[in-house]
């Protein structure tokens, strides 16, 4: 079955040519070298290391960074990259997301000159991996609560508190992470084999199997004055990143619903049931005409967002709105696509499940669906309802 | 260090439903233009040779403007000259003039070594390489499947198998699938493509002298056939090589 | 019009294709000329019926295979007209050479030839045929076993004649042909085996019939779920290769429709299954309902006298 991706209005037709290549490379690397192993890497629980390698040899982690080792390709493409990412697996995305827009963006953007030149350049290539530290056990959606606390010791700062549910954390070089240093939010860059500093991983996980997630600990943790992020302060730093990740998972999300919205059409063609293709019966062709219809508008949205935020048009909110839709409905296509599969759905043999039980962490990572529509709620009425406390 | 000319034809993807509409094969359907893929595999040897040896490579085609994205993808790899020869008046070539416009630009690149796919995916000749090497008054070894770069030897077919042979330059070289992985590009290449010049030429192609009658579709295949009992085993091989041609 | 032809030959003796271009000149009414590289297949030659002439070319460049180098020799030996050879390697690179020595034009892989010439040959790997016309002198290669060959009876003259040419490709070391073998998603033949077969061993039937044809074997994946020699790598269908031969031979294959999903596009499919009812026999071209115990070694025999 060779790879179709759902596009109706022909939207692909507005990306540049340097856009439809890099598109073609990823699309092909997915193809040849992920979807083949998935399944294996999600029933061991593990992130392939070849694949880290992969990404740095084609040079798309950080992609709409400049400089440093940085290709500095517009948003367009780095949503893209997204997609077709998470057209293999919401794992693999998340991986790519973590890298670029909450690791590597916070050096790029409020870093000093010397962490860049330390880190960026490595992070590019995948030599170093990152992750970022701001959930903790105790505050998911309210952040700005946090307890981790940074202490300036004269000659160093340390660290007590801990992470949780974070991404890429066990098989991570450094981590970003988010403390108060006098009631502050500041960011500081942790380095693996910092004394006080361990990551262990979460197990368990019925979702994003072939994605690491990890608690981050800090028990006395002692880290250089020179790890302190000199450019930002407040929650603000940790929202600008979550930006732009938020950006990237409103593509990536529609090309998990691209996945799942092509195996449902070759299914329902190929399967007979009362002695014609269910994809003869009006109810099928129903489920696959809301899905064609859903994945159009989430594309129409994706790519109208990447279009403000190369111009820089754009507010958080227009992103709130996108990430929030995109997700929701690859959910739902996800699970109308399970439907149509019937029994052969709940199958590794196809990604339908996989990718469905991955969309439920999407759907609350980054910003549950709720939490964005409470930014959207705030948006409209001015009135802002995260807390009682008005 | 040697400087290698590599063909490249931009052809429908393989995967492409072709369609024939009023006698011709409905270009315009196609969606999907791609490399054709035994060029591709030339052009990872040339590469190849070029890392292991020194020396510089010139990517021509053949074609309409659309043609560019296969130079384009070729620059992606680091193809830094690309040419590509065109003329608007230019429709169903003959295998002469083919031969002769890139010869022509072969020259020009002064390639003393010529790599190319063992026939396109269109139109399935093979006469490009043999043809443009006689022009070149080059040899010419067909359809290698392997090659090595330090050795400079190339692996063909054989009746008794394969052989490896080496060959004096100028020399063409048509290529079958090898085992070579094909390389793929990266975010800096495709960058860097966008900046790469292509050179567009034209020429004097001289007149065809095949006249193009028109294209057909296959002929329908007959309503499947069932047999009873293996007796009928040499019936199937011979509609097998008659009927369906494809013994 | 005269017709010269490149005669293919295999070992010391000539290849049943040059029998069917001989076979294809005389349904134009020629009488051909034969070009014997370094004499080979001459005396057979000769007796074909409907052959002019024979011509021997004897010179040193006819120790390798060197398409430039014997391009310069039959083209010094062969008259105007048609040059006209098999659409082999070998053939298609000699006669391309020779029109490009001439300048005149190249057809290959014609499969249809009338009086015009007009000619069709396939492209787009048969997804389509084009219609060409040629008035003057030309090169064409023929697809084998498309034309019907010339039989015995005749008694051309034959004559010799010195050539030679330059030769530029030396061979360092012959490879005997590797028993590797082929891969599903690269073959132009498939055969492959269902769990109909019994047993992996019974694999060596499909193996050997496969090896003779440049076939690449496959299977279901009720076989490669059952035994261990049968690698995942074989299997077609819907979470194995999705293939697109020109032939497919499903043997002991029920045909599931995640069976079909995989090979549904070849070419032409031929079944061999015990099962009347078998789904198989509704998407097979050619079916044969008969166990494959009694109908391979009638395929093999069958297969090995076509080659
Ligand atoms: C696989 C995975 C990977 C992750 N990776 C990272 C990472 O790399 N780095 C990182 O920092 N974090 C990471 N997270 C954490 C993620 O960002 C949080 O899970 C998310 O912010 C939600 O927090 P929570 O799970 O504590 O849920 P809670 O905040 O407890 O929310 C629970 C429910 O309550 C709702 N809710 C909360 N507040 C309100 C309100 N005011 N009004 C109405 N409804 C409300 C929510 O919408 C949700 O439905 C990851 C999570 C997962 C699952
Ligand atoms: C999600 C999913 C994905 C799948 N993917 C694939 C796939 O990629 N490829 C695939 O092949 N299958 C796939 N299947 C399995 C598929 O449904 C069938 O189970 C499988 O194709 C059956 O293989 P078979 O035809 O070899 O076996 P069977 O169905 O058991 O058929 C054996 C046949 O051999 C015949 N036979 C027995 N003895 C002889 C004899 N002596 N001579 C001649 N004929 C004989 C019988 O009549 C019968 O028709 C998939 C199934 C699922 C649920």
């Amino acid at each position: 079955m060779v790879y179709e991706a759902l596009d109706f209005y022909d939207i692909d037709s507005q990306l540049t040519e340097e856009e439809l290549m890099v598109r073609d490379m990823v699309r092909d690397w997915v193809e040849e070298e992920v979807l083949p192993k998935i399944e294996e890497a999600c029933s061991e629980g593990v992130f392939p290391d070849e694949w880290r390698v992969s990404l740095g040899e084609m040079g798309v982690l950080g992609a709409p960074l400049e400089g440093y080792g940085c290709p500095g390709l517009s948003y367009t493409a780095y949503g893209v990259i997204c997609r077709e990412l998470e057209r293999g697996d919401s794992g693999l995305r998340s991986f790519a997301s973590v890298q670029g827009s909450l690791a590597m963006y916070p050096i790029w953007d409020f870093g000093s000159e010397e962490q860049k030149q330390k880190y960026l350049p490595k992070m590019a290539t995948g030599e170093l991996i990152g992750c970022f530290g701001l959930t903790e056990p105790d505050y998911g959606s309210n952040p700005g609560d946090m307890v981790t606390r940074a202490e300036d010791k004269g000659d160093h700062y340390l660290l007590n508190g801990a992470k949780m549910w974070i991404t890429n954390g066990t098989t991570s070089d450094l981590a970003v992470v988010w403390a108060k240093l006098e009631g502050v939010i500041r960011g500081f860059i942790v380095e693996t084999g910092d004394e006080g500093y361990s990551a262990p991983e979460m197990k368990g996980k019925h979702s994003l199997k072939a994605s690491v997630t990890s608690e981050l600990v800090f028990q006395d943790c002692k880290i250089p004055k020179d790890r302190i992020l000199p450019g930002v302060k407040g929650l603000k730093g940790p929202f600008s990143c979550l930006n732009n990740a938020r950006f990237g998972i409103s593509w990536g999300a529609l090309g998990a619903a691209q996945a799942c919205f092509h195996s449902a059409k070759e299914y329902a063609l190929s399967r007979i049931q009362f002695d014609q293709p269910i994809a003869s019966y009006q109810l099928v062709q129903n489920k696959l005409s809301w899905m064609l219809r859903e994945i159009t508008k989430g594309q129409l949205l994706a790519l109208e967002l990447a279009r403000k935020k190369d111009n820089g048009s754009w507010i958080p909110e227009h992103i709130s709105l996108a990430k929030m839709n995109n997700v929701d409905i690859a959910l739902d296509i996800a699970r109308m696509a399970r439907d149509i599969h019937g029994a052969n759905g709940i199958l590794d043999e196809y990604c339908i499940m996989r990718h469905m039980a991955n969309l439920e962490s999407v759907k609350t990572y980054e910003g549950t669906h709720d939490i964005h529509n409470l930014i959207l709620g705030r948006h409209i009425t001015g009135i802002q309802s995260f807390t009682r406390s008005l | 260090m040697v400087e290698i000319a590599v063909l490249l034809k931009q052809v429908p993807d393989t995967n492409a439903k072709i369609a024939v509409v009023g006698g011709r094969v409905d270009e315009s359907a196609v969606t999907s233009w791609v490399t054709s893929p035994y060029d591709e595999y030339a052009l990872e040897a040339a590469l190849q040779l070029v890392e292991a040896g020194g020396g510089s490579i010139t990517a021509i085609t053949l074609g309409p403007m659309r043609a560019d994205k296969v130079l384009k993808d070729a620059a992606a790899l680091g193809v830094t000259k690309l040419v590509r020869i065109w003329n608007d008046e230019w429709l169903d070539l003959d295998s002469n003039q083919v031969q002769s416009v890139l010869a022509e630009a072969i020259k020009e690149s002064g390639a003393d070594l010529v790599f190319c796919g063992k026939q396109s995916a269109d139109r399935n000749q093979g006469s490009t390489g043999p043809g443009v090497a006689e022009i070149l008054g080059a040899a010419c070894v067909v359809e290698v499947s392997d090659f090595n770069a330090a050795e400079q030897f190339y692996l063909r077919p054989a009746a008794s198998g394969s052989e490896k042979v080496t060959v004096n330059y100028p020399a063409v070289i048509t290529f079958t699938k090898t085992e070579s992985e094909l390389r793929r590009p990266n975010v800096r290449g495709i960058m860097m493509s966008k900046k790469a010049q292509i050179n567009l030429v034209s020429s004097d192609a001289g007149a065809s002298q095949v006249t193009f009658k028109g294209h057909t579709s296959p002929a329908e295949k007959p309503p499947g056939k069932t047999f009873e009992g293996s007796d009928s085993v040499p019936e199937v091989v011979g509609l097998l090589r008659d009927e369906a041609k494809v013994l | 019009m005269e017709i010269t032809i490149i005669a293919e030959t295999q070992g010391n003796q000539l290849h049943a294709v040059t029998r069917q271009l001989v076979g294809a000149a005389s349904s134009l009414g020629v009488s051909p000329t034969i070009l014997c590289a370094g004499g080979v297949g001459a005396d057979e030659a000769s007796g074909i019926s409907g052959v002019g002439k024979v011509l021997s070319v004897n010179g040193d460049c006819f120790s390798t295979f060197d398409g430039g180098a014997w391009a310069t020799a039959f083209d010094a030996a062969a008259g105007e007209g048609v040059i006209m050879g098999a659409a082999t390697a070998q053939g298609r690179d000699v006669v391309s050479r020779i029109a490009a020595r001439r300048n005149i034009p190249v057809v290959q892989d014609v499969v249809t030839l009338s009086d015009g010439l007009n000619m069709t040959h396939p492209i787009y790997s048969g997804k389509a045929m084009q219609d060409v016309t040629i008035s003057g002198s030309c090169g064409i290669t023929l697809r084998a076993n498309t034309f019907s060959p010339a039989g015995d009876g005749g008694s051309a003259e034959s004559a010799t004649v010195q050539q030679s040419g330059d030769v530029k490709i030396a061979v360092k070391e012959a490879i005997a042909k590797a028993s590797e073998r082929l891969d599903v998603s690269d073959a132009d033949i498939i055969i492959s085996g269902g769990r109909g077969m019994g047993n992996p061993e019974n694999f060596d039937k499909l193996y050997s019939i496969a090896e003779g044809v440049g076939a690449a074997v496959g299977a279901s994946r009720a076989a490669v779920d059952a035994w261990d020699p049968i690698p995942h790598s074989m299997q077609v269908g819907q979470t194995g290769k999705t293939v697109n031969p020109s032939l497919y031979i499903a043997v002991g294959i029920s045909g599931a429709i995640q069976h079909l999903a995989g090979m549904r596009t070849s070419k032409y499919i031929v079944a061999i299954n015990k099962d009347p009812e078998a789904p198989i026999f509704k998407v097979a071209d050619y079916g044969i309902v008969s166990t494959w115990e009694e109908a391979l070694p009638i395929l093999a025999s069958e297969i090995a006298k076509l080659q």
